[in-house]
């Protein structure tokens, strides 16, 4: 019987690429979404905390970190989507050069999509501006097309993946959490703010 | 209407369209064809050929829609499906010729979710969709009396797989597939629809805009109060029938307009037209 | 109709208490439509499924089904519950053998939508020639459609994985379309006790919002979406986000395996698993592989039973350890591929003591003396062991 914790038998890890030409499915190489209160990075099982540290480490570290946010969010569609949006945005603030592209459908565009301004499922490898955005973070986009996208940018690009997910996760990302929503990304936010005091401190200190 | 707002904030990082379609798009706001030209549309490019008569029958019928912020398209395989994408309604794009089955279950399921809202369901497909590969369907949907409105672009062939022969083609033309020419008439589905069960039927063009419009209005609130309703589009295609794409209007011109309205969908009509302001159309079930 | 209640799938499934009903496996799995809240039935008459969706219309009838009507052929009926399904309500439907051919083009589309449609199929012959008797052929071709799919062995497999079915296909993660599929007749249309929940007792209702794709509404969320959006434009981008689709439909698959475990203990039961001689089979093969086991193991032949419960996914890890131990495997199947003999063999590592037999077909039985009298020769023979 295979184990619900931990990393794959088959030492497969998610990790930025270019990964192949044709990347597998992460759920396929036998990593497995997270439970309640977990995360996942690169494709381990880890405590939810400890992944919301990593994620502030990310961001804090990328040189263009930035935020794309799908539907779910982008509309305000119900009281929980306004809230979360609001919280994304608060938490934007925090990081130093974040950006934001939305990603507003998952159509292909005609004639042609401008990946300054949104980028899109289908052809996200083309958008991740021109291989300058060195972390990303996926947000309120559905997650079959979440999933897609993740996989293609793992496959073409050296992009830090993030997925904050409202429902169970995504294995495509390199860090992933689950149950996310206002909340949680307001904890996220006071990671950041927690993880950029020490770093201003040891600073300091140097 | 309230989930057609932008989560305060992503205002400032949403693409232009998508903030002119808020507001200045037609939802809610009981728009038509005469208002074309003074608010943003449903569809900004497409990807059809220069001239084509079905792109611009889908711009007409778009800005006709009665209220599209609860409409759903539902299409097939053709050339109006690669232009679907661009369209800023949902949309389905089905199998070949299933579409009214589709519609089908949609239409009940948005009943069962939204008792007090109407959603309106279109089927938008072509003449090969509609009376060849999807005919079973397409009068099935019609015998059961179920409540959305067909609209069939009759190009007059195949065209997004070559230019083949369909059901809709005229006598003794010769297209691909019919190399001897077409040994049998086009198919009067509008006739057929009147016997099959439908509330409203019409036969129309782009070439007259406004009649084009009020028909594709009426269609749509007679399937919601009274029964299945069809307008078939004439959309003459240049690029298979090898006409100047600037001709494509004056051909278009070339058919016959009809109505034909059951006794109850008159009476509805007339009801909806002679208000005191004719777009304000309830769309409370 | 009683006043019904919502209660948890965990309540359902694992404490709610059972009552015994003498039920034939159509009647159990209409009985199950009944519990899980379907909101549509759309059928179409084949024999032998007909019967579980005139009791599903007679439900509809007393209010426990919110629309239900015949449709106009299999292809039609599969197309018009995925309209429903994108619409987001709960839906169900059957067919058998023909119809499941006839529809054959929609399964795929179920699971590249992304919709948890649950469909039984009462499996039968398929033409030609002409046979409504049972034979399981269509499950090895529904095998690769992307679909979940579970083969039941009896009517109160039939109950219980009709309701496991909603649950696992409705999960945000799996959100796929199932597969409930049983032998026709000998399943379908014979008596037996079957334990049911109480039948004021039904499942909570579906909640499109947590679907992965985008509920068909213009409301959740508003605006332009395509179901599905065109990617075939011919570039590179375009067939790459085609495959990557693809693979996002089986790594969907891959997540339903916790809740397998969880909701149906398992995609095997296994009876001696360190037996000698191991019989893996699925369906009614595996209530006559049982009892041929327990002949033999009266006459002192270590024999054992590895029943597969879940055909998709394929549980190949459970699979090759349990293939480690026997000396011979034999497969049982009602059908003349051998679609499960495959499966088991592309799994293992030394497939050569996989015996795919007896398989019978066309409606014929598969007697317990049969399985018997095979192995016993397999043993004569030196096969193995």
């Amino acid at each position: 019987m295979s184990t619900l914790i931990g990393l794959p038998k088959n030492g497969y890890r998610v990790v930025p690429g270019p990964e192949a030409y044709l990347s597998p499915s992460a759920a396929i190489m036998g990593v497995v979404l997270p439970e309640e209160g977990q995360g996942l990075i690169e494709g381990e099982i880890v405590p939810q905390e400890v992944a919301m540290e990593e994620i502030a480490n990310r961001l804090l570290s990328a040189r263009n970190p930035m935020l794309f946010p799908g539907p779910l969010v982008l509309w305000a569609w119900s009281d929980k989507a306004v809230a979360k949006a609001k919280a994304l945005q608060d938490m934007v603030a925090e990081v130093p050069g974040m950006r934001i592209i939305p990603m507003p459908d998952y159509r292909p565009k005609y004639p042609m999509i401008n990946p300054e301004v949104e980028i899109n499922p289908n052809h996200p490898n083309l958008t991740i501006w021109h291989n300058n955005i060195d972390v990303c973070m996926f947000v309120g986009v559905h997650c079959h097309f979440a999933n897609l996208a993740l996989k293609i940018v793992r496959a073409g690009t050296d992009c830090y993946t993030i997925a904050l997910c409202g429902e169970r996760g995504h294995e495509d990302a390199m860090i992933t959490l689950r149950d996310v929503h206002a909340e949680e990304v307001r904890k996220i936010t006071e990671t950041i703010k927690r993880v950029k005091m020490g770093r201003v401190s040891c600073q300091k200190e140097e | 209407m309230e989930a057609l707002k932008i989560s305060p904030g992503f205002e400032k990082v949403m693409p232009q369209e998508y903030l002119e379609l808020v507001e200045d798009g037609p939802y809610g706001r009981g728009l038509g064809v005469k208002d074309l030209g003074t608010f943003k549309e449903l569809i900004e490019v497409h990807p059809l050929c220069a001239g084509c008569a079905l792109g611009l029958s889908i711009r007409l019928i778009l800005a006709s829609l009665p209220n599209p912020e609860n409409t759903v398209i539902v299409g097939t395989t053709g050339c109006n499906a690669i232009l679907m994408p661009q369209v800023a309604i949902h949309n389905i794009h089905c199998l070949f010729g299933n579409q009214s089955a589709v519609a089908t279950g949609l239409k009940r399921a948005l009943r069962l979710r939204y008792p007090n809202t109407h959603k309106d369901v279109v089927v938008m497909a072509g003449d090969g969709g509609v009376v060849d590969i999807g005919l079973a369907p397409t009068m099935h949907s019609w015998f059961r009396r179920e409540q959305f409105t067909t609209i069939m672009l009759d190009n007059e062939g195949y065209s997004n797989t070559g230019g083949q022969e369909s059901g809709m083609t005229r006598q003794g033309v010769v297209v691909n597939m019919a190399p001897l020419g077409k040994k049998f008439p086009k198919v009067p589905l509008h006739e057929v629809a009147k016997v099959a069960g439908c509330a409203y039927v019409a036969t129309a063009t782009p070439a007259r805009a406004r009649r084009l419009g009020q028909m594709v209005r009426r269609a749509i609130l007679v399937a919601r109060e009274i029964g299945p309703a069809y307008v078939q589009i004439f959309c003459p295609c240049s690029t298979n029938y090898k006409f100047p794409p600037a001709e494509s209007l004056k051909r278009a011109k070339e058919t016959e307009i009809t109505e034909y309205m059951v006794p109850e969908a008159k009476e509805w009509i007339e009801r909806i037209e002679k208000g005191p302001k004719a777009e304000e159309v309830s769309n409370e079930a | 109709m009683p006043e019904r209640r919502v209660v948890s799938p965990e309540y359902m499934l694992f404490d709610a208490p059972r009552e015994k009903k003498y039920l034939i496996g159509n009647e159990a799995v209409a009985e199950a439509a009944k519990r899980a809240n379907v909101d549509m039935a759309i059928v179409y008459p084949i024999t032998p499924q007909s019967e579980a969706t005139h009791i599903i219309g007679d439900m509809y009838a007393q209010g426990y089904i919110r629309d239900y009507y015949r449709g106009e052929d299999e292809f039609n009926v599969m197309s018009a519950v995925a309209g429903a399904a994108m619409g987001g309500v709960r839906v169900f439907t059957a067919t058998s053998g023909p119809g499941t051919l006839r529809a054959f083009e929609m399964f795929p589309v179920w699971a590249g939508h992304r919709l948890p449609i649950v469909c039984a199929f009462m499996t039968r012959g398929v033409n030609s020639p002409l046979s409504i008797q049972p034979d399981n052929i269509e499950i090895g071709w529904l095998a690769d459609t992307g679909m979940l799919i579970f083969h039941a062995e009896d009517p109160q497999d039939f109950f219980d994985m009709t309701l496991q079915a909603y649950i696992i296909a409705e999960q945000p993660e799996v959100h796929l379309p199932v597969g409930v599929c049983v032998d026709g007749f000998f399943v379908t249309h014979t008596r037996e006790i079957v334990e049911l929940t109480p039948e004021d007792e039904m499942l909570p209702p579906y909640d499109p919002s947590v679907s992965p794709v985008v509920a068909m509404d213009m409301e959740t969320v508003p605006v332009r979406h395509m179901k599905d959006p065109f990617v075939m434009k011919s570039n590179y981008i375009s067939y790459n986000t085609h495959a990557s689709w693809q693979q996002e439909v089986r790594a969907a698959a891959e997540r339903a395996r916790k809740h397998i475990y969880k909701y149906m203990g398992g995609p095997i039961e296994v009876t001696h698993p360190d037996a000698e001689i191991m019989f893996m089979t699925s369906g009614t093969a595996a209530a006559q592989a049982r009892v041929a086991m327990e002949r033999m193991r009266a006459e002192g032949i270590d024999v054992g039973l590895v029943k597969i419960k879940v055909i998709r996914p394929f549980p190949e890890k459970e699979i090759a350890e349990l293939a480690e131990v026997p000396g011979i495997i034999i497969v049982p199947e009602h059908n003349i591929t051998g679609w499960l003999a495959r499966e088991i063999r592309s799994r293992v590592n030394n497939n050569s003591k996989i015996y795919s037999g007896p398989r019978v077909f066309g409606g014929m039985t598969m007697p317990p003396e049969v399985i018997v009298k095979e192995t016993k020769k397999l043993l004569q023979a030196g096969v193995a062991v």
